[in-house]
């Protein structure tokens, strides 16, 4: 009887636990990858909110979240929320390794999007593991070339030209403008990676400058630095070109330097995209007359230009919001990787998987909408972003205009010596209010 | 014999501890690996201060500067001469030991504020005197790789186990032999020199020289602390070693309690969970991004007012007493 009824429990409970087994398996396949709910997905930000970095790049974030509340009001992405976790590095490569390894192995994030800096973020990616994880390091804020070596960093996507791009697109504005072409020119640079890209760039480019570069550590150049280099090249006869490739703090101490010395008009000043933001600069303190004519390169319409569809859709976002942050490239350098992020999470479909994504970047990221006014470079064997620039020039109000009236964008690479071509590209339409329908 | 009895305690209670830590690892998710390793090199760097400090009397403002001393020895040992990472990490404590040795000998005639003052001026311009030479690597410095678990480990093995690991042991080993150390007759010269560099003099205690010693030493100890912080961030360069980190360590000295080592892992882990419940109140609270960024710091300016106030000798000073009251 015993016997009997032992028997029969185990036979009820086999046939219990088969049959669980049957409909688990034929319940549809879930996400395996962390960070993804039927409801939400939560993506990671970690780069300088304070400090002096964070003072110029600490509106990114900012941006970005914006754009994400925009696309949660109307709908998410395939009905998945995005929550986006922004976490402070103070441009401390400590702090960035930590706050990464945070976001990935305690918040469980998706995806690590528009990360910033380059001494920070290289070594943040390494003690994140973001490789061995397989995490998606989504549109990484930063000019450095070697993000794009994808046997290094084999989930990272660039989204900003490489530095050596923008050196060797420099070099040959120099040399194909007749005002500048004679002239001396010198090379104030960061003494870092993305001093070094640029330093390459510029022998790719086939251009030599007149003296040895001036290099200095990434917030090391003091005024008392600036007025002192100043002073000695204020010596050369004519008006020597001054290339500032840093950020757009020093290139403020180095304007300010020159208008304590009256010597703003003495030199033909040409700032690199990451320090030529106009608003910032002014914003730091130096005079609108200073900057008045200067030379800026840049892949992004003017942030000021509100007649440009990008800027103007962004500024509708950005009053509602982010409220109380005034508009300006970094904001709008925010909400573009974040448009870009919308459009590759809907790209990989809606069984969203870390692998999905990448290789949804690598297929379709060519042809996403972006407010860049030069290509995307994505393919199966690029994770170079935009490739290329236009040159503009500055007035009293900050506002960047096409050199010469008439807008014309070159495109290159970071590694060989083949002269920067003419792009044609012409932009894909803004998405009606902003929101992409890609698939 | 009751010392060799002790000494063999000391070792047992060492070993035990290094098994029961082993034991820990296996049991925990990879975050907490991660935070104890670093719990272990901050206790290590804890401990290079209470010997300088707490025990030889000197004060350091430039600790920071220390670790980078022996953070980048490493990375060359590692990168250049293309030696095993445990060579480097020895290297790293080398190196910054006779640059340590070196510099307390040329301030052995400093004490109080002049020191502590020539050391803040070694932690403000070392990072910016990396940044004149080409084989630092500039502000995007060197990499500090040590390379993944050896394979049979297993598969489940994961890089922050292996962090783990190494932090801890190496932390076991030099706190165990620091321990011997201040119990020796060195120990008690340190102490003479630090209570009364006068009389240590006249009972025949050169202070010039042990004043150099401690200083030495602890500058080893800092360097491979300096060298474990690099290998968890897999990197070094002159912005990982900002004035704030030498700081923060003093800071976890006089909470941790400057006059023993008893609690120095609990500084450790003070100074990990600062941040981490600080951000918990933050986020809890609402606030202001001021009150969010400021909290941590506000956080270990009042434990250190109230460490002061309420149990001047810290943690240690607190575990020791208990331990005598129990006897």
């Amino acid at each position: 009887m015993i016997r009997n009824s032992r028997a029969k429990r185990f036979s009820v409970v086999s046939t219990a636990v088969i049959a669980a087994a049957l409909t688990l398996s034929t319940l549809p396949a879930q996400a395996a990858d962390p960070g993804v709910t039927a409801s939400e997905i939560k993506l990671g930000y970690s780069g300088p909110l304070t400090g002096s970095a964070g003072l110029v790049y600490g509106k990114l974030p900012g941006g970005m979240k914006a754009y994400f509340d925009h696309i949660n009001a109307n709908g998410g992405v395939y009905g998945r929320k995005i929550n986006l976790i922004i976490k402070d590095d103070k441009y401390l490569p400590t702090l960035a390794a930590t706050q990464t390894t945070n976001l990935v192995l305690r918040d469980n994030v998706f995806a690590l999007v528009g990360a910033l800096g380059t001494p920070t973020h290289t070594k943040a990616y390494v003690a994140a593991s973001l490789a061995k994880k397989n995490v998606p390091d989504l549109f990484v804020n930063t000019g450095f070339s070697g993000f794009a070596n994808k046997s290094k960093y084999p989930t990272a996507f660039m989204v900003l030209p490489s530095y050596a791009m923008e050196a060797k697109i420099i070099a040959k504005f120099i040399k194909d403008t007749p005002a500048l072409a004679p002239q001396a020119s010198f090379l104030i640079a960061q003494d870092d990676e993305f001093g070094v890209d640029g330093i390459n760039g510029f022998k790719l480019g086939g251009h030599t400058f007149t003296a040895a570069p001036t290099l200095y550590p990434q917030n090391g150049l003091s005024a008392a630095l600036a007025e002192g280099a100043l002073t000695k090249l204020s010596a050369v006869p004519g008006k020597p070109i001054l290339i500032l490739f840093g950020t757009t703090d020093t290139t403020a101490t180095i304007l300010k330097a020159a208008e304590k010395l009256n010597l703003v008009s003495k030199f033909t000043w040409l700032a690199g995209s990451v320090g030529g933001d106009a608003n910032t600069l002014l914003a730091l303190g130096v005079k609108p007359a200073t900057i008045n004519g200067a030379l800026a390169a840049s892949f992004f319409p003017d942030a000021k230009d509100s007649t440009d569809p990008y800027v103007s859709e962004f500024l509708k976002i950005n009053a509602k919001y982010n409220k109380g942050v005034s508009f300006d490239n970094t904001v709008l350098q925010g909400m573009n990787s974040a448009m870009l992020t919308v459009q590759a999470l809907r790209a990989a479909g809606k069984n969203l998987t870390r692998a999905g994504v990448m290789k949804a970047i690598e297929s379709k990221g060519a042809s996403f909408a972006s407010a860049g006014l030069v290509p995307l470079n994505y393919s199966a064997t690029s994770r170079v972003g935009y490739n290329g620039y236009w040159f503009g020039q500055l007035n009293e109000k900050g506002e960047l205009k096409p050199y010469g009236g008439k807008l014309a964008v070159f495109t290159t690479d970071s590694s060989s010596t083949e002269a920067p071509t003419a792009s044609t590209y012409v932009r894909k339409t803004v998405p009606k209010n902003g929101v992409p329908t890609n698939s | 014999m009751s010392k060799v009895i002790t000494d063999k305690k000391r070792l047992f209670a060492f070993i035990l501890l290094g098994w029961v830590l082993l034991i820990f690892s296996d049991r925990v998710g990879e975050l907490t690996q991660y935070r104890g390793a670093f719990v272990a090199t901050y206790a290590l760097a804890i401990a290079s201060i209470i010997l300088l400090t707490g025990y030889s009397g000197q004060l350091s403002l430039g600790h920071s500067a220390l670790m980078a001393v022996g953070a980048y020895a490493g990375a060359l040992t590692i990168n250049n001469l293309k030696l095993h990472p445990v060579v480097g990490l020895i290297a790293a404590a080398l190196v910054a030991g006779v640059f340590g040795l070196v510099f307390g000998y040329a301030a052995a005639r400093l004490s109080g504020p002049y020191l502590a003052g020539t050391t803040l001026a070694l932690a403000v311009s070392l990072p910016t005197i990396a940044n004149q030479f080409p084989i630092l690597g500039g502000e995007q410095g060197l990499l500090f790789d040590v390379g993944a678990p050896p394979t049979r480990l297993g598969e489940e093995f994961s890089q922050y186990q292996w962090f783990f690991w190494i932090s801890c042991l190496s932390a076991l080993i030099m706190i165990w032999l620091l321990v011997n150390l201040l119990n020796s007759r060195y120990g008690r010269e340190f102490r003479a020199l630090r209570d009364n560099p006068i009389a240590a003099q006249l009972a025949g205690i050169n202070t010039g020289l042990q004043k150099a010693m401690a200083f030495g030493l602890s500058a080893g100890i800092a360097g491979l602390s300096g060298g474990l912080l690099v290998m968890l961030i897999s990197g070094v360069s002159p912005s990982a070693f900002p004035l704030s980190l030498s700081f923060l360590l003093l800071a976890g000295a006089v909470i941790t309690g400057v006059y023993g080592l008893g609690g120095v892992m609990i500084g450790g882990v003070i100074l990990v969970a600062i941040p981490e419940i600080a951000e918990s109140i933050a986020i809890a609270l609402g606030g202001s991004e001021g009150f969010t960024i400021s909290l941590p710091d506000f956080m270990v300016g009042s434990l250190v007012i109230l460490t002061v106030l309420f149990t001047p000798y810290g943690i240690g000073g607190q575990l020791h007493k208990l331990k005598h009251h129990k006897h």
